[in-house]
C-alpha cells in the first residue's frame, strides 16, 4: 500500500464520526434501493414460476357445450398437448346472516385429473363431494365464512341452494379475491345440477405442445382448434389468450416495485449530496496539503486519486452495510406483497445481477458525487494553495445579500448571528436545505395524499346518502314497502331501487334502476346530464363502464340485454365514481323494486341494528322478505383498510428521506463547527460561556431547519398533487379529489425544528467543550 | 544548472499591479549553494517559486537542468518537480496524517522512480542522514520543530533531485537548531546537489557559496 492510500484512510479515520454519518446516509439509500430491487427480482420470478407450476392454459375457448368426442377430436391435433373442459358460472353466496357476496363458481369434472390450470389443495376435503364447495384460500375473508360452514348459493336462475364449504384451495392464476371482492368456489358437475343448472361444460382450457411462450404460435393453434370446433357444429363465443408464462399480476407488481425502487435511487441522490458536502469541506480544509503534495511532485491526477479513494471507501463501506439490510428489507417486502397477491414464495434467493447492480450503483454514486469537489479542490495552483491560511477568511459581507442579513436582528443578537452564520457557506447550505426539504416534501405529500384519499372517499360516500341498503328476496310493489317503512321510526327518507344485470356484447355489468329524482345518490356528472323524470330510455353510465366499453359514449345509443329483453338505450350522462368502481349503468325506475335505500336519523351501528330488526318485522307483516343488508359504515371500513397501505408506505418513505436529511444536516453542522473553531475560541476569549456557544450553533441548525420547512411548504401543494394523482391512477385507475392538509405544515415545522436541534446538538456540544487555547491554536 | 533570462513577474491585485520580479537574469552552476537574501516582500520567494515551477514568469524564460520549465503544463511541471526539485518550506508542511517515514516516501510514490520495495528503506536511510531515524514512525504532531524540518529535508531528498530549494527553512527555529539545519544543506551541496535558500537572515553567509541580494524585485549583487 502506497502512502497515498495510507493518507486517504488516515484522513478518514481522523474524521471517523463524520465518515460514519455519511456512510450511514449512503447506506440508507442503497438499502432501500437494494430491498426494492431484490423484491422485484424475487417476486416477478416467483410469481411466474408459481404460475407456470400450475400448467396454465395457453388458451381458453368459450364454447356452447363440450363433450368427450370433441375433446378427442381436438387432441388429434399434434400441436395441442392437452385439452380440459370446465365451466365458469357466476352467482352469489351468503354465509349466515351477512349479505350476499359475488361468487364465481368453477365446475371441474374430475378433480383427480386436473392437468391444465391446476389447483393446489390446501385444507379440508379434496375433491369436493356433491353438495360441497371448496373456496379459494384468499376468498374466505370475502365470503365471511370458514371451512365446514353451511352457506347459501344461487346462480342467475335465483334458486337458493345450501352448500357446505368443505375445504380450501389455492388458485394461483386467479386475481386476488379480496381485491376483486369476489368469492371463488369450486364444485363438481353433480353440485352444479343441484344448483338448478344444466350439467354442461362450456369452457375449454388448451395447452399447446410446443413454443408455449410464443403468443403468435398459441394464437394460430387456438385458431385451428376454433375451426375444428365450429366444423363440428358447435358455437365458439370467445377465445382468450392470456400472456404466456406470465402471472396476471406479474407486470403490475413489477411496475409498482420499479416505481418504488426509483424512490431508493432518489434517496441515494440525496446521500450523494451529503458526500458532496463532506468532500468539499475536506478538500477545503486540505488546500495547503494539496499544495504541498503538488510542490513535491504530485500531479493533479495523483492527488485527486487520494480523495477519489476516500469516496470509493465510502461507497464500499455503505454497500457492505446495505446488502444485508437490503436482503432483510426485501424479505419483509416480499412476504407482505405475497400475502397481498395471494401466492407463496418458495425461494428468497436474490439473483447475482441484483447484487452486482446494487454494488456498482452504491460504489459509483459517491464517486460521481465526489467528482466535482475533488476536481475543483485539486485545481488550486500550488502557489495559491501554499499561501492558504485556512477557511475562516470566507469573505462574508461582500454581497448585498450579506449586508441585508446584517441588518436583520436588532436586539435579538443570537438569532441574528445564527441566521448570518447559516448563510456563510451558501453552496453547502443549499445542498443541506435540498435534502431536508425533500424529507419535508415527502412527509407533507404523505399527509396530503392521505387527506386527499379521505376526501375522495368522503365525497364518494357523501354522494351515497343511503345509510342502510336492504336487498329483497324478490321484486315487490313499492306500496307494500312504503307501509312497512312508515311504521318504522327513525327513517328520514326511503327509496326503492331495482338492481339487476345487463349485458352488451356478452360482457355483463350492473344496472341500477332508481327514481330519476333520487335524493339518495348524488351523481358526479362529468359529461352529459343526470336522469330526469321525463326519461324513459335514458341511461347514465359510470366511468368504469365507459372505460371497459370504449364505444359507450355520451350521445350514443346501445342495445342492452336485461334478462330476456333487448332494448336500445340512449347514454345521456357519464358519472364519475372513485376507487376502482365496478361497471354500472343507471336507468329510471319503472314498477317493482328489489332493494331499499334508507337514510336514517341515527347512524351508529347499534341504532341501525335495532332499526333493522324492526324494519324486518314490519316488512314480514307486509309479506316482504329482506335478503341482505349493508351499511355505509361497513363499506367504508373496507376502503379505509386499503388506503392505510398507501399511507404507511408514504410515511415510511418520508421517514427515510427525513433521516437522510437529518444526517446531512448533522454533517453540515459539524463541518460548520470544525471550520469555525478559531472563531469560537475568539468568542470564548471575549467572554462567551460554553452555553452561549452551544446555543448559537443549535440556533444555526434550527434556522436551517426552518428554512427547509419553508421550501417544503412552498412546494408541497404541486408535488403532493402529482404524487397523489399518479399513485391513485396506477392503483385504482381513478382520480383523486385533492385537498391540502394544513395541519401537516405545523407538524413538519415542529419535526424539522426538532430534527435540526437534534442534528446540531452533538456538534454544538463538542464545540462548546473546546478550550480557548485549543481553539486559537487550531490550524 | 539554472538559467533565468529577463524574468519579470507582475501580480494583479485589488490594489493594482504589483511587480514582484523585474527583469531578472541569473545563472547558477551545478553543485552551487546559493543564498537569496532580502527583506520580507522583496521577491525572494517568487524567485524561488519560478525556479521550482510553482509560479510562472510574466515575461522571460526559466531553464532548469536543460528543461525550459515555463513552457510545461501544470501536470508535467508537477511530475518534473517530483524528479528534479526537492522543496523545503518555512512551516515544514509535513502531511499530518502520515508518519515521518511516510512523508519521506510520498514523493517516491508520486514519481515512481524508486522501486516500491526500496522506498521504505531509502526513507529510513534519509532520516538517518538528517539524524531523525528514531522518529521514523512518529506522526509530525509529536515531533519538535527542528525534527520536523529535518524530516522535511529528508523528504526533499527523496528522489535524489539535482536541485533543492528552501524557503526560509530556519525561519521558525531557534538559532542552535537553525545552525544544524543549515549544516545539513551545506552537506547536501558538498555531495553535488545544487541548493538555493531564500532567507532574510544574515547568518547564512557562514555556509553558502554565493549570496544573491534581492530588493523590490531587483537583484542587487550577484
Amino acid at each position: 500500500m502506497t502512502t497515498l492510500w495510507r493518507k486517504a484512510i488516515r484522513d478518514f479515520w481522523l474524521e471517523r464520526a463524520r465518515t460514519a454519518l455519511v456512510v450511514l446516509a449512503i447506506a440508507l439509500g442503497i438499502s432501500a434501493f437494494a430491498a426494492v430491487l431484490s423484491s422485484y427480482a424475487i417476486l416477478t420470478r416467483e410469481l411466474d414460476q408459481g404460475y407456470l407450476a400450475t400448467n396454465p392454459a395457453s388458451a381458453v375457448l368459450r364454447v356452447d357445450s363440450i363433450d368427450n368426442d370433441l375433446i378427442k377430436a381436438i387432441l388429434q391435433n399434434p400441436e395441442v398437448s392437452d385439452a380440459e373442459p370446465r365451466r365458469t358460472i357466476s352467482g352469489q353466496i351468503k354465509a349466515g346472516p351477512v349479505q350476499w357476496r359475488n361468487l364465481m363458481l368453477f365446475v371441474v369434472e374430475d378433480y383427480g385429473n386436473i392437468r391444465v390450470s391446476k389447483l393446489v389443495p390446501e385444507q379440508g376435503a379434496w375433491p369436493p363431494a356433491t353438495g360441497e364447495m371448496l373456496i379459494e384460500r384468499d376468498a374466505f375473508e370475502v365470503a365471511k365464512a370458514n371451512i365446514r360452514d353451511a352457506v347459501t348459493v344461487k346462480t342467475a336462475n335465483g334458486i337458493e341452494q345450501p352448500l357446505v364449504i368443505s375445504g380450501s384451495v389455492h388458485d394461483v392464476g386467479q386475481a386476488q379475491a379480496r381485491m376483486e371482492n369476489m368469492v371463488y368456489g369450486y364444485i363438481n358437475l353433480a353440485t352444479l345440477v343441484q344448483l338448478g343448472e344444466q350439467p354442461r361444460l362450456d369452457q375449454l382450457n388448451i395447452l399447446v405442445a410446443q413454443n408455449r411462450f410464443d403468443e403468435d404460435h398459441i394464437r394460430r393453434v387456438a385458431g385451428d382448434v376454433e375451426q375444428l370446433i365450429k366444423s363440428r357444429g358447435h358455437e365458439v363465443r370467445r377465445v382468450e389468450i392470456p400472456q404466456p408464462g406470465k402471472h396476471p399480476h406479474s407486470d403490475l407488481t413489477g411496475i409498482l416495485l420499479l416505481a418504488m425502487s426509483s424512490f431508493g435511487l432518489f434517496v441515494l441522490v440525496l446521500s450523494g449530496i451529503i458526500v458532496i458536502n463532506l468532500l468539499t469541506a475536506m478538500m477545503a480544509s486540505q488546500v495547503r496539503q494539496i499544495g504541498v503534495m503538488k510542490a513535491i511532485g504530485g500531479t493533479r491526477r495523483q492527488v485527486a486519486l487520494i480523495y477519489f479513494g476516500q469516496a470509493l471507501f465510502l461507497g464500499i463501506a455503505a454497500v457492505i452495510v446495505s446488502i444485508p439490510l437490503g436482503i432483510l428489507g426485501s424479505r419483509a417486502l416480499c412476504r407482505y406483497m405475497a400475502m397481498f397477491l395471494n401466492f407463496d414464495i418458495n425461494s428468497f434467493a436474490v439473483p447475482v445481477w441484483v447484487y452486482l447492480l446494487v454494488a456498482v450503483i452504491g460504489i459509483f454514486a459517491p464517486l460521481i458525487a465526489a467528482a466535482y469537489p475533488v476536481w475543483r479542490g485539486t485545481a488550486t495552483p500550488v502557489r495559491v494553495a501554499l499561501s492558504d491560511f485556512g477557511l475562516s477568511q470566507a469573505n462574508f459581507g461582500a454581497s448585498a445579500f450579506d449586508r441585508a442579513l446584517a441588518r436583520i436582528g436588532g436586539t435579538a443578537s443570537l438569532i441574528a448571528f445564527a441566521i448570518r452564520n447559516s448563510f456563510r457557506r451558501r453552496a453547502r447550505l443549499l445542498l443541506t436545505l435540498l435534502t431536508l426539504a425533500a424529507g419535508g416534501l415527502f412527509f407533507l405529500s404523505a399527509l396530503n395524499v392521505r387527506a386527499s384519499l379521505v376526501n375522495t372517499l368522503d365525497r364518494m360516500f357523501a354522494a351515497r346518502k343511503s345509510d342502510l341498503s336492504v336487498s329483497l328476496a324478490n321484486p315487490y310493489e313499492l306500496e307494500k314497502i312504503q307501509k312497512a317503512i312508515s311504521n318504522t321510526p327513525g327513517v328520514t327518507r326511503a327509496e326503492g331501487w331495482f338492481t339487476t344485470e345487463a349485458s352488451v356484447d356478452d360482457r355483463r355489468f350492473g344496472v341500477v334502476a332508481l327514481p330519476p329524482d333520487t335524493q339518495l345518490l348524488d351523481f358526479d356528472i362529468v359529461e352529459g346530464r343526470k336522469l330526469t323524470a321525463q326519461d324513459t330510455d335514458a341511461i347514465v353510465i359510470n366511468n368504469a363502464l365507459a372505460g371497459r366499453n370504449p364505444n359507450m359514449r355520451v350521445g350514443e345509443t346501445v342495445v342492452l340485454r336485461i334478462g330476456a329483453d333487448e332494448k336500445a338505450w340512449r347514454i345521456v350522462g357519464l358519472a364519475r365514481e372513485s376507487f376502482a368502481p365496478s361497471p354500472v349503468g343507471y336507468i329510471p325506475l319503472r314498477g317493482m323494486v328489489n332493494s331499499l335505500q334508507l337514510a336514517l336519523d341515527n347512524t351508529d351501528p347499534d341504532s341501525i341494528s335495532t332499526l333493522k330488526a324492526e324494519l324486518d318485522r314490519n316488512l314480514e307483516a307486509q309479506g316482504v322478505r329482506a335478503r341482505r343488508s349493508s351499511t355505509k359504515g361497513e363499506n367504508r371500513f373496507a376502503f379505509d383498510q386499503h388506503m392505510l397501505m398507501i399511507y404507511v408506505f408514504l410515511i415510511l418513505m418520508s421517514a427515510i428521506v427525513g433521516g437522510v436529511g437529518g444526517l446531512g444536516l448533522m454533517t453540515t453542522m459539524s463541518l460548520n463547527v470544525l471550520e469555525r473553531r478559531r472563531e469560537m475560541g475568539v468568542m470564548r476569549a471575549l467572554g462567551a460561556t460554553p452555553r452561549i456557544v452551544w446555543l448559537m450553533i443549535v440556533a444555526e441548525g434550527i434556522v436551517i431547519g426552518v428554512l427547509s420547512w419553508a421550501i417544503a411548504a412552498l412546494l408541497a401543494w404541486p408535488v403532493s398533487k402529482v404524487v397523489g394523482d399518479s399513485l391513485v391512477s396506477i392503483m385504482f385507475r381513478s382520480g383523486l379529489d385533492f385537498t391540502f392538509e394544513p395541519l401537516g405544515l405545523l407538524i413538519w415545522m415542529l419535526v424539522s425544528i426538532a430534527l435540526s436541534a437534534v442534528a446540531s446538538f452533538l456538534p454544538a456540544w463538542r464545540a462548546s467543550r473546546v478550550t480557548v487555547r485549543e481553539a486559537l491554536a487550531y490550524e | 544548472m539554472i538559467s533565468l533570462n529577463h524574468v519579470s513577474k507582475t501580480y494583479e491585485t485589488p490594489a493594482g499591479k504589483f511587480a514582484a520580479l523585474k527583469d531578472i537574469d541569473l545563472e547558477i552552476r551545478t553543485g552551487e549553494f546559493v543564498g537569496i537574501v532580502g527583506k520580507s516582500g522583496s521577491g525572494k520567494s517568487t524567485l524561488l517559486n519560478m525556479v521550482a515551477g510553482i509560479d510562472r514568469p510574466s515575461l522571460g524564460s526559466v531553464a532548469v537542468a536543460g528543461t525550459e520549465i515555463h513552457a510545461l503544463s501544470e501536470n508535467k511541471l508537477a511530475a518534473w518537480r517530483g524528479r528534479n526539485v526537492g522543496f523545503v518550506f518555512q512551516f515544514f508542511q509535513l502531511l499530518p496524517t502520515l508518519t515521518a517515514a511516510e512523508n519521506v516516501m510520498l514523493p517516491m510514490d508520486f514519481s515512481k522512480m524508486i522501486p516500491l520495495r526500496e522506498r521504505r528503506k531509502r526513507a529510513v536511510d534519509l532520516l538517518n542522514r538528517v539524524g531523525v531515524e528514531r522518529q521514523a514512525d512518529k506522526l509530525p504532531a509529536t515531533l519538535s520543530g527542528g525534527e520536523q524540518q529535518r524530516v522535511a529535508i529528508a523528504r526533499a531528498l527523496a528522489n535524489e533531485p539535482p536541485l533543492v530549494l528552501a524557503d526560509e527553512p530556519t525561519g521558525n527555529l531557534d538559532s542552535v537548531t537553525a545552525a544544524a539545519i543549515l549544516d545539513l544543506f551545506r552537506d547536501m551541496a558538498n555531495r553535488g546537489t545544487t541548493v538555493m535558500i531564500a532567507t532574510h537572515e544574515a547568518d547564512i553567509a557562514r555556509v553558502i557559496d554565493r549570496k544573491i541580494e534581492i530588493s523590490d524585485g531587483t537583484l542587487l549583487h550577484s
